[in-house]
């Protein structure tokens, strides 16, 4: 007896022994060699409701956007990614925060508010601006700038693996500083994935504010001082007001002030679990949840009021098709900027379900639940069926439905009331569906044959999709990337 | 609380299915298995954060980080 408990511990014990030198000899790196990928889109919209001028205007943007990830491999266990890119962007409603700069008044090309400019539009040369135009100034374009780097440690049976990142990005009106963690935990023959993660992002607001506002407030009220000096003001029947007040009503935002608290920080917690089911198919679900505090309104975007009366520079003549983009050259003046509850708590929950048919084609599904306490409900639903027409080349035709009810503080153009606590009329916090049809081409090569210098070919992707929205929004963006690895 | 069951509900579909052993994982493991986007996405997501209220649940950015929704 003694000499089979011998066999049989020393059977164990070479066997333990040979599964650690195996392990050891056998382990495969997390990330073989160093990868580098060059990523690109050009964004187009165009709509009606441009939230900048109130909820109706030109909404034209144009965004493009270069980028390069670099993931490096620092031993067998860990890598490091390192994420940069910019996105630079013209937009017809963000250069309508100062609508005069395109007829001149303000000099052109000068910052879109500062006090430099109303010596010269005191001349009193014909100031005109529309939200169906876009103005010149300075807020036309802007280049958003950022970069994130991320570090992951995997255990030696890649049953653990532990992610900590960092980001900073930066644009004109905007700065924000984000930082996080995960951690991911496989078993049941890596059968089974569950991932717990946290993110938290510092944010903090440049506030930049529709022209006429400011200066409301820099001439303390006086419209016949700073900005307003010789323009005039006309009322809703084209008549010119008496901008001193003491024959008939003036224009006078009162609700209006700078904003208190330029802090905007979001706080998420992130839980995933995702399952192989068979030998063909495998599914995940996605729950967060966020909570956002400080200014979460949009300092930029104007309101006006039904019960207030509407008052309006350059002609005229164009008031009674002031909401047709036959308006060229007359601008409302705001009532107030958006104003938006400091706090904000969202829960998306989404699925995935991805099913292998065949060799030459697989399905890729999404479903995803949307709920905030702001009152708005979606629901999104997507498909790709990615289609292999040959070792090296994949076609990726896909469709996504989306759908939301508005937020409680949302309403048209000059339909909110001045008593109203919160109020907004950014129509991408509207009641609207949306559909997004989209086609791409893939290409791999999976041994690397081309190569430039020492990297060689490994991925390059170019992907269209267009958005249609129910409420007249429309947009098309291209996307590209290539991946090298280093040989 | 609905939400929550049906939560579990499929947690527990998830976690009931048979083992999948390394070698017959050759189908699951093909790149246009993967439970993430594709990273040629990532701007065609991230234009969406704007131009929609909801954002978040797809194992990627759930909000912050930008002007946006």
């Amino acid at each position: 007896m003694k000499k089979i408990f011998k066999i049989v511990f020393l059977f164990f014990t070479v066997t333990s022994f040979a599964q650690n030198d195996s392990t050891k000899v056998y382990k495969k790196r997390v990330l073989e060699s160093t990868e580098v990928e060059f990523l690109m889109s050009y964004y187009k919209q165009n709509g009606d409701n441009a939230s900048v001028t109130g909820g109706i205007g030109t909404e034209e943007l144009t965004d493009i956007t270069p980028t390069i990830v670099v993931s490096l491999p620092l031993n067998d266990d860990d890598v490091l990614t390192v994420d940069i890119g910019i996105s630079a962007y013209t937009s017809a409603s963000s250069s309508n925060l100062n609508p005069w700069d395109s007829s001149g008044a303000s000099g052109g090309g000068d910052d879109d508010d500062d006090d430099d400019d109303f010596g010269y539009r005191a001349e009193g040369a014909g100031v005109e601006g529309s939200p169906w135009v876009a103005s010149s100034g300075a807020s036309e374009a802007d280049t958003w700038a950022g970069g994130s780097v991320a570090y992951s440690h995997s255990s030696d049976n890649r049953n653990f693996i532990w992610t900590g990142h960092a980001s900073f990005s930066t644009e004109y009106d905007y700065t924000s500083i984000g930082f996080g963690g995960s951690i991911a935990k496989l078993f049941n023959e890596k059968n089974t994935e569950v991932n717990i993660g946290a993110q938290v992002y510092l944010d903090t607001w440049s506030p930049k504010y529709p022209t006429e506002l400011d200066s409301y407030l820099e001439t303390n009220g006086n419209l016949n001082n700073g900005f307003f000096n010789g323009i005039s003001i006309w009322d809703q029947n084209g008549s010119e007001i008496d901008k001193s007040g003491n024959n008939g009503p003036i224009w006078s935002p009162e609700n209006y002030s700078y904003i208190n608290d330029k802090a905007r920080n979001s706080y998420s917690i992130s839980v995933s679990f995702s399952q192989i089911l068979s030998k063909r198919a495998q599914g995940a679900i996605f729950f967060d949840i966020v909570q956002q505090n400080g200014w979460l309104a949009n300092p930029m975007q104007r309101v006006y009021f039904s019960d207030k009366e509407n008052y309006y520079i350059g002609n005229p003549e164009s008031i009674p098709v002031y909401t047709s983009n036959k308006n060229t050259n007359v601008f409302q003046l705001a009532d107030d900027i958006e104003r938006l509850p400091d706090t904000r708590i969202k829960t998306p929950i989404g699925l995935r379900f991805n099913y292998f048919i065949n060799e030459y084609l697989s399905l890729r599904t999404y479903y995803r639940y949307y709920f905030d306490d702001w009152g708005v409900n979606s629901h999104t639903a997507n498909i790709e069926m990615p289609i292999k027409i040959s070792d090296k080349f994949t076609l990726y035709p896909s469709f996504r439905y989306y759908t939301q009810t508005a937020a409680d503080y949302f309403a048209p153009y000059n339909e909110h009331l001045s008593t109203d606590q919160y109020y907004t009329s950014d129509y991408d916090l509207s009641e609207f569906d949306a559909n997004q049809y989209g086609f791409g081409v893939s290409y791999t090569d999976i041994f690397t044959k081309a190569h430039i210098w020492k990297f060689g070919i490994k991925n390059i992707d170019l992907r269209f999709n267009q958005y249609n929205r129910s409420n007249g929004l429309s947009a098309w963006i291209v996307s590209g990337a290539i991946k090298f690895v280093m040989q | 609380m609905k939400k929550i069951i049906l939560l579990i509900i499929i947690a527990i579909t998830f976690s009931s299915c048979v083992v999948v052993k390394e070698y017959e994982k050759v189908n699951i493991n093909d790149p246009d298995m993967k439970l993430t986007n594709y990273s040629v996405d990532r701007f065609k997501t991230n234009a969406l954060v704007y131009r929609e209220a909801a954002s978040g649940g797809n194992g990627g950015k759930t909000g912050g980080g930008c002007g946006c929704n």
